[in-house]
Formats: C-alpha cells, structure tokens, sequence
C-alpha cells in the first residue's frame, strides 16, 4: 500500500474552513431588511393620493419594482456582455431598493394646488427613478467598480446627479422660503414647536412639520412625535416611518453585527443628537425636542444612517475611521441643512464624506500586537 | 483580544477516541528536513540497513535537529517527496520495513531520580540528539529554545494545552491519556531553566484532560492548571501568553527575553520519551478526521505515508477533495497523498468530493473590514494585501506585514473568500 501511487490533488492555501457569512448572505440580509422598510412605506402611504390621481403606496410598490428591475437586468447584461463584472444580483437588488428608498415622494398639505414642478408624484416620478437605477448601477456601481473601487455611494451619487438640473425647487428649501411657495421657517435661527420664534415664513417649524410630514387628509394635526417617528407622509420613501427603520437596521445589525458598520449609524446618530441640542441652545430654540426630532427622524436622516451611510464600499475600514466618518458626516449634515436650507443635506453630506475615505483609511490608532 | 473570532472545533467525537497504535509501515519515506533551521543531510545511502531510533540524518549547524529511522530494514531509495513541513518536494529516505524490532540504544535513558543530578547542558543534548522540534507546527528545534543566554531568565513556563486547531485532538488524548509523562517532560524543563514558575493552561471545553491535569499536577512546585475561555487564536504561543500573563511579546523578540517559555503537550511528550526511554523522535499522536467516518488519535511512526492511513481507514482516494495535514487553519493541502507524516502532523484530515459543499467563489473585497476587526495581532489584512497584489512589497512591510502569525483568521472571517492569510504569507517570505 506504502507505494501506491495516488492522482494529484487540488491544492489551495489554508485556511480550509471559511465563516458562513458571505458577500451574498450579507446582501441577502441587507435586501430583507431594507424590503421590510419599503413594505412598511408601501403599507402607510396607500392611505394617500396625490393630487393627480395615484395612490402613493401604489407608486412606492411600482418605483421599486421599476428600480429593482432596472438594476438587476443591467448588472445581469452587464455581466454577460463584460468578462470582468462581477454579477450579483443581491447587490443589485439592495441598490434598488436604496434608490426607491431614498426618493422623495408625496405632496405635503400645504403644498397641494400649487404646481412646483417637483417630481413627488407618479408617474413623472417613475421617469427618475429609473434613470437614478440606470445612471447608479451603470456609473456609480459598475464602471467605478470595474475602475478601481467606488468612491461615493452610487444611489446618493446618482440621485444627486439626476436632480441637480431642479436642485432650487426639489432640495433646497430656502428657495421655497424665498418664493414663499412653502413657507418652511429656516433652521439658522430659533425655532419652535408652538410659536414663530426665528420669523422667517408664516408658520412655526412645529406647524410646519406637521403640514409637510402628516397625512394630508387628517382632520386633525398629529403631534410632532408621532409624525417623526411613527408616520411620515412625505419625503424619502424610506423614512415613512422611523420606528420601522430603526427596527430593521438593529435587526441586520445584530444578525451581521460584525460585518455591518454599526458603528457608523451610532457615531452620527449620537452627533446629530448632540449638535441638534448645541444648535438649539444657540439659537435659543424655544424647545429642545422640535430641531432634535427634525434633525434625527427626518427620512434623509434615519434611513441613511442605518442603511446609506454603513454602504461598506464607500466608508472607511477600520472602527475608529468608521467613528470618524460618523461624527463627520453628522457635522456636514447639520451644517448644510441649517446654514443652507438644504433639508435632506445629508445626501450631499454623504457624498462628501465617501471622498474623504481613503484619507481617513490612513489614521491608524493602536499599534500592532507587541509593539 | 475582546474581538477574536469564535470558531467551531468540530471535536465532538475525537477527543473522546482513544489514541490507538498505527500499524508501521511497509515503507517508511522519512523526510530529511522536517525542521526550521539548517539543512540535514542524509547519514545513509541506498542499500544501507538501519534500524529503529538509528540517525539517518543530521546537520552539523547549531540550529538544526536530526532524523532517525522509525523501523528496521533497508534504504531501498533516496529521492524527493512532497514535504509538508515546506510546501514543496524535498530529500526523502525511502526504507524497506523487515519487521525486525531491534532499537539503536545510541541515545540512553536516564531515571526519574537522576534528574537532579543531571546538568542542563546534557539534558539539551539528549533532547538535541532526539531530534526534537516544536510539534505545535513552527518545527523549531526545541534543545536551541531551550538554550537560553546566561544572561536571561526565565521567570514562567506555559505550558500550551490550548491545541486551538479545529479538529486536532493529539494533544488533548496526549494530556488524558500520557499526563503523568507530560509531568516528567514539564519537570526536565524545569531542570533545564532553573526551577520557573508553571502555568498549564487549557481550555475550559477540555473537561476531561483539565481533571486529570489538575490531578497529575496537583503536587508539583510552583505549578498553577488554568482552564480558560480561549480561542482557535490563542492557541499561538503569543497570544496565548498575553491571554494568560497579560503582556505582548514585540515582534521579533523571543518569548524567553519577557521571562517565558512556552511549550508544547506534544514537544513535552516527546521530551519526556528522549530523556526517561531513550527514545528519539520517531512517532507522533496524529488526528484522523474530517469527512472520516470516525475520527481517530494515532500512534504513527513518522515516515509512515498518508495513503497508508487513508487506504487503513477504507477512504476512496478517488473522493479526495483535498487531504490537510497540520491543521484546517494553518496545515497544509497535500498534492500527493504519498507524502509522508513528519513531527510536525498533529492531524490528517480528509475531505471529500462528494461531501463537498459549493461555497462561494472569490469576489472583489466589499470593504466591509472584517478582517481588520478579527485580527488577533491587529494588523491590516486587506491593506497589506491590496499592496501585495500590486506588487508593492515595500509597503506591505510598512504596515507590518511581517508581524503576521498566519493563524488564517482573516480569510477565514472574509466574506468575499480573498486568500488574504496565504498572501500575506507569502509577503512575509
């Protein structure tokens, strides 16, 4: 037996055994959790139809659909007509729903009668949605990709392209102070979840966020708690309801504790807390609670700290650069929604800060073991 | 140290498997160099008889161990062999087993009570002489080890009891099964570095090697059993001394500079046969597992080739995926099935074709940082390999690459299956 000749074996590098956790199963799990969220949207927007005649969970169901659909038969054809794409159809579907997630949708109260061009309805909406799945999976997620690695996160990156020809009227709030179309009270002064404090515009922030995030056809207001946190009806589709995205970003967060950057949701989530209660005492808010409530629960908030800011491609490797990029993006984010009058800034933000990923890769604290 | 990876041991059956005695082999391969260190060079030609424990290899430089014939009968070839220990095919001595039992009687035991009266420097010779080497894998020749400068002292032995390796129970069936020789090979030590404290540590899923280590070292001086919560990863001899003393060793630093000295269960084993039987290092407990039907501890002579354990154990050779011997974290996949167990195989373990499950291909890293997170020697995995990839070896270095002990955790953890461990390996080269 000694001198039985046997055939060659493959041979590959230890180890030999891997972890079950997969590029895939990560993906599989950030589809679930992030589908849970649109469902939820789906669920509370149908009790809403806007002004030309849709119902707004019936145009969150089809924008997905269309989003999802876009992005995986791109990165199907891409991966048949290319050698060098890879093709993963989980990470196609997460960038869907990121995209559908992270639009703007709804007609605000005091919004309605008034022709703003925006596209918060269907079906001018489905029009973006598409090219914002188009121009992200091809641009911003394949030819970065294939270029090197992506810099900046291809939905953040592709909505911002695509509506910065409307940035005044679809962003930028402060236009619509100044037109006096919406009347939003700015953030760079007092604010107030009862009284006028700052002067700017007809109506107090608290007024105002009930008007723009309540469901139109309330007989009555509900309280701005309940409004930011439970149910909101307009605004990134992902942030209609903040409890369901809280929820669902611990839940991936626990199964894939290890591998998802939790540590940058927490980071800017406690730095907004915190700059949020420092802006207040600055300029003598008349509460603590209205710019904290705004600034944390906003949809451009919550649902890109749980599932936008933690994208792995394009935010730092280490825990303390992902801390870093927490509290950065958290100060950016104040910073252009106070002194620009950008509400939902934290997409500008966002993109900032993907860029300043390879200098924050460099800080390294802690030495090597033994040194 | 809070965030190592947690990985399965897949033990159940083996460390409850009695070590039994492998049959010798009808043709012993006995590799020359087994060692780290200087090259052997062989002490017999073709047509030469030899017979069990005789030297049949050495080297005349100080950092070397010698090789001895695990069976009686003759050298019948001399060529090269795929050598575990190296990844690579090396010199082997291919000997004809005449069944014989006569011993080579060179290397002389000396008894329990004449230790005291023995001096270190004789002692080291023997172990030297025995052809003793690290056993946990690193091959180091155990007498050099030993031999610490005038100037040092070794204030701790730790024993290692750890045998992190998922799979590998030899030395665990070594510390229930040869506990008390495992006191004798812990005393020699003691001789040798002038009476340190011990420290014999475990871990707390051992439960029936802790009891009877607990029992066997219960009256000896200065010795301390600890059963701890320890990792695959603590099973390095570095990390292990910082989970149980608390301090790091610096990079490039021998652990007895701190005052330390860790050893082995299987190296303490075979310190003990050298010194109180007169016998060389020619066997080794070895771990048969895998897609085995039931796992084994064996007695096997060194020499003795893989296919002989695998055709005894009714394994198809046609179904090899992939046969590893040293460990499914840091072993070695074989390319042939006829090389031959050396000192260094705590395991051979088998994995089938047919049982194979389809896992994921390599992908593009997805940054997640995984590996950085589970590196137990805090390193940069991705980034040295991302520099290594494009050729710049220059910067690898820069971010330590050399400090790498190579346990595999960080291929292990990654989610896009990257080779980090064995390029970061190769870096290190």
């Amino acid at each position: 037996m000694s001198n039985e000749s046997s055939s060659e074996l493959v041979v590959k590098p230890a180890p030999f055994i891997t972890s079950p956790i997969t590029k895939n199963r990560l993906m599989q799990y950030t589809f679930f959790a992030i589908l849970a969220v649109t469902v939820v949207s789906i669920a509370l927007w149908s009790e809403v139809t806007t002004p030309s005649g849709w119902n707004l969970g019936l145009t969150v169901a089809v924008g997905a659909l269309i989003a999802v659909g876009i992005a995986v038969v791109v990165d199907l054809l891409i991966g048949k007509v290319t050698s060098d794409s890879e093709v993963n159809i989980w990470s196609a579907g997460v960038f869907g729903l990121i995209v559908i997630n992270c639009f703007s949708l709804g007609f605000p109260s005091m919004a309605v009668g008034l022709e703003t061009g925006v596209p918060v309805e269907a079906p001018l909406a489905f029009f973006y949605i598409a090219l914002i799945s188009l121009i992200g999976i091809v641009v911003f997620k394949k030819v970065m990709s294939v270029a090197g690695r992506k810099l900046v996160n291809p939905a953040a990156a592709a909505k911002f392209l695509v509506l910065l020809p409307t940035l005044p009227t679809t962003l930028i709030t402060s236009f619509h102070l100044k037109t006096g179309l919406l009347q939003v009270p700015a953030l760079s002064g007092g604010i107030s979840a009862t009284s006028i404090v700052n002067g700017n515009g007809g109506a107090t922030f608290g007024s105002y966020l009930q008007a723009c995030y309540g469901l139109p056809t309330a007989q009555s207001p509900a309280s701005i708690e309940s409004v930011m946190f439970l149910a909101k009806y307009h605004g990134w589709v992902g942030g209609a309801s903040s409890i369901a995205v809280i929820v669902a970003g611990i839940v991936l967060f626990a199964i894939g504790r290890k591998y998802f950057k939790w540590k940058i949701t927490a980071s800017y989530l406690i730095s907004i807390a915190a700059l949020s209660l420092i802006f207040s005492f600055l300029f003598v808010d008349g509460d603590l609670t209205t710019r904290l409530f705004f600034e944390l629960f906003i949809g451009s908030s919550i649902f890109m700290a749980f599932f936008m800011a933690t994208d792995p491609a394009t935010t730092p490797f280490s825990g303390v650069g992902q801390i870093i990029f927490g509290i950065g993006l958290a100060i950016l984010t104040i910073l252009i929604q106070t002194f620009m009058g950008f509400f939902g800034g934290s997409l500008l933000a966002l993109l900032i800060m993907n860029l300043t990923v390879p200098l924050i890769d460099r800080i390294r604290i802690g030495k090597p073991f033994g040194r | 140290m809070a965030n190592l990876v947690e990985i399965k041991e897949h033990k159940d059956v083996a460390r409850k498997t009695p070590i039994e005695v492998f049959p010798d082999p009808k043709v012993a391969v006995v590799l020359v160099n087994q060692q780290s260190g200087a090259n052997n060079k062989s002490l017999v030609s073709v047509g030469d008889s030899v017979i069990i424990g005789q030297k049949i290899a050495d080297s005349t430089e100080r950092v070397s161990a010698p090789v001895h014939s695990p069976i009686c009968g003759k050298v019948i070839k001399i060529a090269d062999v795929y050598n575990s220990c190296y990844e690579y095919a090396t010199e082997a001595i291919y000997i004809e087993n005449d069944g014989k039992k006569t011993k080579d009687k060179t290397l002389t035991p000396i008894s329990e009570a004449a230790l005291k009266d023995t001096s270190k420097e004789e002692l080291l010779k023997r172990i030297r002489e025995a052809g003793i080497i690290g056993m946990g894998g690193a091959g180091f020749p155990t007498s050099i080890k030993l031999s610490i400068p005038a100037d040092k002292k070794v204030t701790t032995i730790i024993v290692n009891g750890a045998e992190g390796e998922p799979y590998d129970t030899a030395d665990e069936r070594l510390m229930i099964e040869k506990t008390a020789n495992i006191v004798r090979g812990v005393r020699v030590l003691r001789k040798i570095l002038d009476n340190p404290k011990v420290i014999v540590a475990t871990k707390e899923t051992k439960v029936e090697a802790l009891s009877k280590l607990q029992e066997a070292f219960g009256k000896e001086p200065e010795t301390q059993v600890i059963a701890k919560h320890l990792t695959y990863q603590q099973g390095d001899a570095s990390v292990l001394q910082k989970a149980i003393l608390g301090y790091e060793t610096p990079p490039g630093k021998r652990s007895y500079e701190m005052g330390t000295i860790v050893q082995n269960i299987s190296t303490l084993n075979a310190i003990a046969n050298a010194v109180f039987e007169g016998e060389p290092l020619i066997s080794r407990v070895t771990t048969l597992n895998g897609d085995v039907e039931k796992p084994r501890n064996l007695l096997v002579k060194i020499g003795t080739p893989i296919v002989d354990i695998l055709s005894q154990n009714n394994i198809d050779t046609k179904d090899i995926a992939n046969v590893v011997v040293g460990g499914v974290m840091m072993g070695t996949a074989l390319q042939t099935v006829d090389s031959p167990v050396t000192k260094r195989t705590s395991s051979v373990l088998y994995f089938a074709k047919s049982k194979a499950k389809k896992g994921q291909k390599q992908t593009a890293c997805i940054r997640c940082g995984r590996c950085l997170s589970a590196c137990p020697v805090r390193i940069q995995p991705i980034a040295i390999y991302n520099a290594v990839t494009k050729g710049d070896f220059a910067k690898a270095e820069k971010l330590w690459a050399k400090d790498c002990i190579v346990c595999g955790t960080c291929s292990f953890v990654c989610p896009a299956r990257l080779p980090l461990a064995s390029t970061i390996k190769m870096a290190r080269q």
